[in-house]
């Protein structure tokens, strides 16, 4: 009898979880895409009848190569700038013995913290045509076009510095995972330092670099907050635009937009093929039993280390440079901040908390005085708001992904190399060949009207627009999510389960109590890197732009737009400054909780709280 | 107390094991013993209940457990990579399966010092995570875990394997005073056979899904019964036409005759083979030479008694008496 009941339990489970799979796969995923893809398709002539190829013959009679062209361009330009700065960085900091290394890789990691529109927002600060930096060089070399920050030039320059982040973490990785016996070998058989680079460590490294460039190619191909606010045509900003537009204002806008949705996905998954077939050939392992570790190398020409340090350091000061001036800025009135001159002498909070009337002169010479006009990034509703719906739409996001992988996983694991477990993680991994933009896209206009499964609502609908944004968050997010979680089921000893098991553990007890422990460090990080990616996102949020969707990146676009308007909102971009420090902060306490505190195992955080102990018991003077 | 019938194993068309009949008594220390792939440890998970057998049955004191499920069999376990929790402190560990039981706080407590006291784990080792552990004390943690729900047997699945040398030989006097103390019915899972040779009450050697001996150490090693176990089980040399020939042995058999039955001297009242020292391996406590005899390079062994050493290219007499040698049909 007992039995029966546990076989009826289990078949209901199974059966729940089937049904609220499948409806969440094709409700979310598979339909709101299908609709784009006919949608380009079904497009209806000035006659009302249905025409399948009029936005393609459109897509070649109009501009909209051009935007293809562009995203191609940029994309293949970014691959060159992107490796080599990528390159170098890693290089100078892990491999060449550089003074000041140390200080070198923290000025170059910045962008670990500092990312995004707020990055974006931070380089047109400085580099516009009056902007501090450019302001200096003119002074340096006069003949400077001073307009040489927007366009494809702005988009290029800051994606480039924007983009060194994986370089940074993964080459990094790599190099520093490099047999020094090796190099060792290599000199003694007679190799000159750059041959030893050029065909022993650089033939080790280029598994991971390909990847990488695959990775700065999409990015190049996808980019949107760079050229949305920098100003270039590329194929993202166009598919928002055009995504807001109606078709009294131009022909079938959406199918266009459609098209190009599917152009980018087109070149995603070809690109993402060649990436996997080149992965599943393997990497280069090293075969040494007793690996060395990696000693720096030392530039013996005067000349070259001279060279090599000039070239690290102005490195350093471009990545620098505009986190110290944001830092800066923050603190400066609006006076400093408009004029992008710093006042040493005037510093205030203002952009943080709190705020202040603002008086001007009007055209008719009247003083007039706006009151509250200048207020803080923590006593502006909007940019409160913003902060709030990010954070909360965010960590929502983020816990559901996390949820929905680490149950996926935990089944695709108990039915191991079977069919259902890789249909599961195709599903899963769906997100991943698609570009964001598309999914986003998709999701505007499928949920823009009312959809049956989701009780009739219109989910594009005021404030049904945040439940919109939650999902795109969550489905964007789960391919990462099932990587990072599913290596972490990896980790864990299958005889750790017989273990528990044999010593009478539930399959719920043994998954809570001993595997979940296991993986819980996995999970929480990649709760916190999806948190901080989305809590900054741009790309989603100017997709799904609505006034009750407005996002915490779409409000500091908005910082940088509003600026002094009839005297209202004088110093939005002193706080854009100050959001950014917040962003900067946010992102730097979740890395460290990541990669510092979560990275650390029972033994060492109990070795931790040992040493705390001790410490406590030395300043209170008590015994332990 | 464990009684396997005719168990038979399949993994699709392939035959993990075929027809094992293994008998294990109380208090009994048994050993599977085996190259790597040849089913002990198929074997084992057979009787812990991991594994259901395609065929035949599981008894335990007299009762059939084929189809009782793992944590109902009583049965304590050590894993080959201990299977410690690492999320977990040493006294959780050995405390889980109390917590399962559902005993009283104050008696998982009472349990967990007993047994930790017994392994020789201190307070200070129990409130420790094992990553902070040795491997030795690191193995006395998953035996008291495996011990402390008073299990009727306990297993373990090569414990020993992931050690140093050194470490290995003593844990292994450890792990048999520990098994005499408890007085626990214990069946061991090793491919090492020296460690089976000296921890055994009984040993049974598989190869390829099939038991092919089961006996003392002595019967196993001095009487193998195939010339399998007699290749598997220590060094030995396999004698060339030229010598058999010479002993009058049977020519439709191989012949064995292990190192230390071999015997070395300068001058010999037996009538024995001309031999000359080809090399020697010095190991103190005794020598191991290769010395050649009609063509063939024969290892011996002899104790080093700091009078009788043998050099390089010097004539010796080697003496190899026939009730030494160990003959097997020729398949």
């Amino acid at each position: 009898m007992q039995k029966s009941n546990s076989f009826d339990a289990g078949f209901i489970a199974k059966i729940f979880g089937l049904v609220l799979f499948l409806y969440l796969f094709l409700g979310f995923m598979v339909l709101p895409c299908l609709n784009t893809l006919t949608s380009i398709f079904t497009t209806r002539n000035v006659q009302g009848n249905i025409d399948p190829l009029a936005v393609v013959r459109f897509f070649w009679a109009g501009t909209m190569p051009l935007f293809v062209w562009n995203s191609l361009k940029l994309a293949i330009c970014l691959v060159f700038t992107v490796n080599v700065v990528g390159i170098s960085i890693v290089l100078l900091t892990e491999y060449f013995d550089i003074k000041g290394a140390a200080v070198l890789r923290m000025g170059y990691m910045t962008t670990l913290i500092y990312s995004g529109v707020a990055l974006v927002t931070g380089y047109q600060f400085l580099y516009d045509s009056n902007g501090m930096m450019t302001t200096w060089l003119a002074q340096m070399f006069p003949m400077m076009n001073r307009q040489w920050f927007s366009g494809f030039n702005a988009v290029l320059f800051t994606m480039t510095f924007a983009c060194t982040s994986n370089h940074a973490l993964f080459l990094r990785n790599a190099i520093r995972g490099i047999d020094y016996n090796t190099v060792e070998a290599a000199r003694n058989l007679g190799a000159s330092p750059f041959r030893v680079l050029f065909s022993v460590v650089m033939p080790t490294l280029l598994p991971t670099l390909f990847s990488l460039t695959v990775m700065t190619f999409i990015t190049g191909l996808c980019a949107m907050s760079a050229p949305t606010l920098l100003g270039y045509n590329s194929i993202n900003p166009e598919i928002v635009r055009l995504a807001g537009s109606s078709s009294a204002d131009e022909a079938f806008p959406q199918a266009r937009a459609a098209l190009l949705s599917v152009i980018l996905a087109m070149f995603t998954v070809i690109l993402l093929s060649v990436l996997n077939h080149y992965e599943r050939k393997g990497h280069y392992l090293s075969v040494s039993k007793t690996k060395a570790k990696l000693v720096k190398q030392k530039i013996h020409s005067k000349f070259w280390n001279a060279l090599a340090h000039i070239y690290a350091y102005v490195l350093f000061i471009i990545y620098m440079t505009p986190v110290v001036m944001i830092v800066l800025f923050s603190f400066q009135n609006y006076p400093a901040i408009r004029s992008k001159m710093l006042n040493v002498k005037d510093w205030t909070l203002v952009n943080y908390f709190g705020t202040q009337n603002y008086e001007y002169m009007t055209s008719r010479g009247r003083l007039r005085t706006r009151i509250g006009s200048i207020s803080g990034v923590f006593s502006n509703s909007d940019a409160v708001g913003g902060i709030r719906l990010s954070f909360i739409m965010s960590a929502i996001a983020a816990a559901l992904a996390c949820v929905i992988v680490v149950l996926a996983v935990s089944y695709i694991f108990r039915h191991r190399n079977k069919m259902r477990a890789l249909v599961t993680e195709s599903c899963l991994l769906f997100p991943w060949l698609l570009p964001t933009i598309l999914i986003c896209y998709s999701f505007r206009i499928f949920f823009n009207r009312e959809v049956w499964y989701v009780f009739g609502n219109n989910l594009y609908w005021r404030e049904n627009v945040r439940i919109l944004i939650v999902m795109a968050y969550t489905v964007t997010k789960l391919p990462f999510a099932l990587r990072m979680i599913k290596a972490a089921f990896y980790a864990i000893d299958d005889e750790l389960e017989d273990a528990a098991k044999n010593l009478g553990a539930s399959p719920v007890y043994t998954f809570l109590k001993v595997k979940l422990p296991i993986i819980l460090p996995s999970v929480l990080a990649v709760f916190a890197l999806n948190f901080n990616a989305l809590f900054t996102e741009y790309d989603m949020g100017a997709t799904f732009q609505s006034s009750y969707g407005k996002t915490y990146a779409m409000i500091i676009q908005n910082m940088t737009m509003e600026e002094g308007r009839e005297g209202y909102n004088i110093n939005a971009s002193g706080r854009r400054c100050a959001s950014t420090v917040f962003i900067m902060i946010v992102s730097g306490i979740i890395l460290y909780l990541v990669y510092g505190v979560g990275a650390r195992d029972l033994g060492e955080r109990l070795e931790a709280r040992k040493k705390w102990r001790q410490r406590w018991a030395r300043l209170t003077g008590k015994k332990l | 107390m464990i009684k396997l019938n005719n168990i038979f194993v399949k993994f699709g068309d392939f035959e993990a094991l075929r027809d094992i009949n293994v008998h294990v008594k109380e208090g009994q220390f048994y050993t599977f013993l085996g190259p790597s792939g040849c089913g002990k440890t198929t074997t084992l998970r057979t009787i812990t209940g991991f594994i259901e057998p395609s065929s035949g049955s599981v008894f335990m004191a007299g009762n059939d457990i084929t189809h009782v499920p793992i944590e109902k069999r009583n049965i304590g376990i050590v894993f080959q990579s201990y299977a410690l929790f690492p999320t977990m402190t040493v006294y959780d560990n050995i405390a889980f399966g109390l917590k399962i039981k559902k005993l009283s706080k104050p008696d998982i407590d009472r349990k967990v010092r007993d047994i930790a006291a017994k392994v020789d784990l201190s307070d200070e080792q129990l409130a420790k995570a094992v990553s902070q552990l040795s491997g030795g004390q690191q193995q006395r943690v998953a035996i008291a875990r495996a011990l402390v729900t008073s299990p009727a047997i306990i297993c373990m699945d090569e414990p020993l394997s992931n050690l140093d040398a050194k470490l290995r030989v003593q844990l292994r006097n450890e792990l048999k005073s520990m098994q005499k103390e408890f007085g626990i019915t214990t069946i061991y899972v090793t491919h090492d056979q020296e460690e089976a040779l000296t921890l055994s009450d009984c040993i049974s050697v598989f190869n390829k899904g099939v038991i092919e001996q089961t006996g003392t150490p002595n019967d196993i090693y001095n009487h193998s019964q195939t010339e399998f176990v007699a290749n598997f089980i220590g060094d030995i040399n396999k004698l060339e036409e030229a010598i058999t020939e010479s002993l009058r042995l049977n020519e439709n058999q191989n012949h064995f005759i292990r190192l230390e039955r071999i015997h070395v001297e300068r001058k010999s009242t037996y009538d024995g083979f001309e031999g000359v020292i080809a090399s020697q391996e010095y190991y103190g406590l005794y020598i191991k030479y290769y010395i050649r005899v009609k063509g063939q390079i024969l290892k011996v062994i002899e104790k080093n008694d700091g009078v009788n050493i043998y050099n390089p290219g010097e004539n010796v007499k080697v003496i190899i008496r026939p009730e030494d040698i160990m003959s097997y049909a020729k398949e």
